[in-house]
C-alpha cells in the first residue's frame, strides 16, 4: 500500500510541477516522460496489489486514486511528448502569424490603435493577450521587446518607403531588431531596411544607456540610440555614413535623413502546457478517493 | 458493466480530453494579402494627395479597389493607367479605385499621378499602416473589398485590365447594401 501511495504522489508532484511552471525544456525531454511511463507501469502494478488488500467503498476509492494519478500522468505525457516547446513568437505591428496548434492566429496590433496582442479563432471570442493567459493546453503570456520605429526622408525633406525585404513584413517601418551584432565584444540587438526610392540599404543597431555610456567619445547623459550605417544598393558601404542618433533625433547620412524612436512592443511566448480539465479532473479524482479510503479506514477501525 | 470496462470507457475520454486539445485546429495559414480574404477591412483614417481627412469608411456601400503602390515600382506605374481605365469605365455601376500610397509624401505621389493622368483618389499613407494590415509581400498589391466592407479578393504584384476587370466584375453586378 505504502508504495501505492508513494507512486500516486510521485506522479501529482510531478505533474503539478509541470502545470505550474511548463515553460522548463525538462518537460520535454525523453527521460523525463519515460520516468513518467514508469511511474503510470509501476501505478498500474501496486494499484492491483493495493486492490486485493481491500474491500467495499476501499476499493472503489483505490480505483479512483488510481484512474486520477493515471489521468494526470497521461496528461504530463502527452504533453511532454506531443506538445511544442515553448515559442517566442515575434510580429511587426499589424501583422498576423498563424497559430496552428491553437487553431487560430496572434493579431499582432498596429500601434496606433493599441499595444495589445489578440488570439483570433473562428467562432470563439477573441482573446487579448495582455496578460499571461491560460487556454486550454496553452499558456500565452505577452514578453515586452525593444523595436526601433524608423522615418526616412530624402534630401529635400520628402518622406520615404521604409521596406524590409529581409524582413517578417515587407512593408513596416518598424525594426524588430530580432538578431544580434557583435561590436567591441557586445552583442547588441541589429536590423536593416531598404529605402527603395533612394537606393539604400540602412543597418540599424541598438545600443542602451549603459552601453552608450560605456562607449567612448560619446558626451551628455547616456541614453539608449540607433547607430545607422548607411549602404547603396549594393550593399557597399557609403563614406560618411555612419552616425549614432538618440532615439527621436534626425540625423544625415548617406544622403537621406533618418530618425528612430525607440519603443516596447510586445512579443508573445506561447507555452504548451499539460490539459488543465485533465489536471482538475485527476486531481479531483485522487483527493476525493484519498478523503474517501481515510474515511472509510477510520469507520473500520471505530467498528472493530 | 464490469469494472474493466467502466475503466476502459473512462480512459478513452480521458484520452480524447487530452489528446484533442493537441492535435485539433490545425488551419491552414496563407501568406500575403491573399491571407486576409473573408475579414472586415481595416480602416485607417489617412490624408489625401491634397490634404484631406479620407477613410474607407465613406465609401460604405460601394465596391472599392485599393491599389497599395509608391512611385519608386515599376509595375505600380505600368499598371496605373488600366486602373484609371477600369475607374472611369465602373464608377457608374459603383466600384471605386483607390491608390494608396505607401510611405512617400504627398507632394511627390501627387505629382507622380498627374504626370500619369491618374484621377481615381490617390491617399497618402506614411505609416505604411495599409501595408501592414494587407499583409502585402511587395508592390503592387491589390485589394477588393465588396460593398459590405469584408475584403473578397487579395493580389501581390500588378494585374492586367482584365484580371482587374474579372475581380470586380461579379461584385459590381451584386445589389447594393441597404
Amino acid at each position: 500500500m505504502k508504495a501505492f501511495a508513494y507512486t500516486v504522489v510521485a506522479l501529482c508532484v510531478a505533474v503539478l510541477i509541470e502545470t505550474v511552471l511548463p515553460d522548463r525544456a525538462v518537460f520535454h525531454s525523453g527521460w523525463y516522460n519515460v520516468a513518467l511511463l514508469a511511474l503510470i507501469v509501476a501505478l498500474v502494478l501496486y494499484a492491483r496489489r493495493a486492490l486485493r488488500s481491500t474491500e467495499g467503498p476501499q476499493t472503489a476509492a483505490l480505483v479512483a486514486i488510481a484512474l486520477g494519478a493515471g489521468i494526470l500522468g497521461f496528461a504530463g505525457i502527452v504533453n511532454g511528448l506531443f506538445a511544442p516547446d515553448p515559442r517566442t513568437f515575434v510580429g511587426a505591428p499589424g501583422q498576423e502569424i498563424a497559430l496552428a496548434e491553437m487553431g487560430g492566429v496572434l493579431a499582432f496590433p498596429s500601434i496606433a490603435d493599441s499595444t495589445t496582442p489578440e488570439l483570433v479563432r473562428s467562432h470563439t471570442p477573441v482573446v487579448p493577450v495582455s496578460r499571461e493567459r491560460y487556454l486550454g493546453s496553452f499558456i500565452l503570456r505577452p514578453i515586452p521587446r525593444t523595436v526601433v520605429r524608423v522615418d526616412a526622408y530624402d534630401a529635400n525633406g520628402a518622406h520615404l518607403t521604409v521596406t524590409q525585404p529581409t524582413g517578417s513584413v515587407f512593408l513596416s517601418p518598424v525594426l524588430m531588431m530580432e538578431s544580434t551584432q557583435e561590436i567591441s565584444g557586445l552583442d547588441l540587438p541589429f536590423d536593416s531596411f531598404a529605402l527603395p526610392a533612394a537606393h539604400r540599404i540602412v543597418k540599424a543597431v541598438l545600443f542602451s544607456a549603459q552601453q552608450i555610456a560605456a562607449l567612448r567619445g560619446v558626451t551628455g547623459t547616456p541614453a539608449p540610440a540607433v547607430l545607422f550605417a548607411v549602404d547603396d544598393q549594393a550593399d557597399r558601404p557609403l563614406p560618411h555614413a555612419i552616425r549614432l542618433a538618440r532615439s527621436g533625433e534626425t540625423i544625415q547620412a548617406g544622403g537621406v535623413r533618418l530618425r528612430g524612436v525607440i519603443a516596447t512592443y510586445p512579443a508573445v511566448d506561447v507555452i504548451a502546457a499539460p490539459s488543465l480539465p485533465a489536471v482538475i479532473a485527476g486531481l479531483v479524482l485522487v483527493v476525493g478517493g484519498a478523503f474517501l479510503f481515510l474515511q472509510q479506514g477510520a469507520r473500520t477501525r471505530f467498528r472493530s | 458493466m464490469t469494472l474493466p470496462w467502466i475503466t476502459g470507457a473512462v480512459a478513452v475520454i480521458i484520452a480524447a480530453v487530452v489528446l484533442v486539445p493537441i492535435f485539433s485546429g490545425q488551419a491552414p495559414h496563407v501568406a500575403g494579402p491573399g491571407g486576409i480574404v473573408g475579414r472586415v477591412a481595416p480602416v485607417f483614417v489617412l490624408q489625401d494627395d491634397r490634404g484631406a481627412a479620407v477613410s474607407l469608411r465613406q465609401y460604405r456601400g460601394r465596391v472599392v479597389l485599393m491599389n497599395l503602390w509608391a512611385t519608386w515600382c515599376p509595375p505600380c506605374r505600368e499598371e496605373m493607367p488600366d486602373l484609371q481605365r477600369l475607374a472611369a469605365r465602373e464608377r457608374a455601376s459603383g466600384l471605386v479605385v483607390v491608390g494608396v500610397d505607401q510611405g512617400e509624401s504627398a507632394q511627390r505621389a501627387r505629382d507622380f499621378a498627374r504626370a500619369l493622368d491618374v484621377r481615381y483618389p490617390i491617399w497618402i499613407d506614411s505609416g505604411q499602416l495599409y501595408g501592414r494590415a494587407y499583409a502585402a509581400l511587395g508592390l503592387p498589391t491589390t485589394i477588393i473589398v465588396n460593398r459590405r466592407g469584408v475584403i473578397v479578393r487579395g493580389f501581390d504584384g500588378p494585374l492586367t485590365y482584365q484580371q482587374m476587370q474579372a475581380a470586380v466584375g461579379p461584385l459590381l453586378t451584386q445589389h447594393k447594401a441597404p
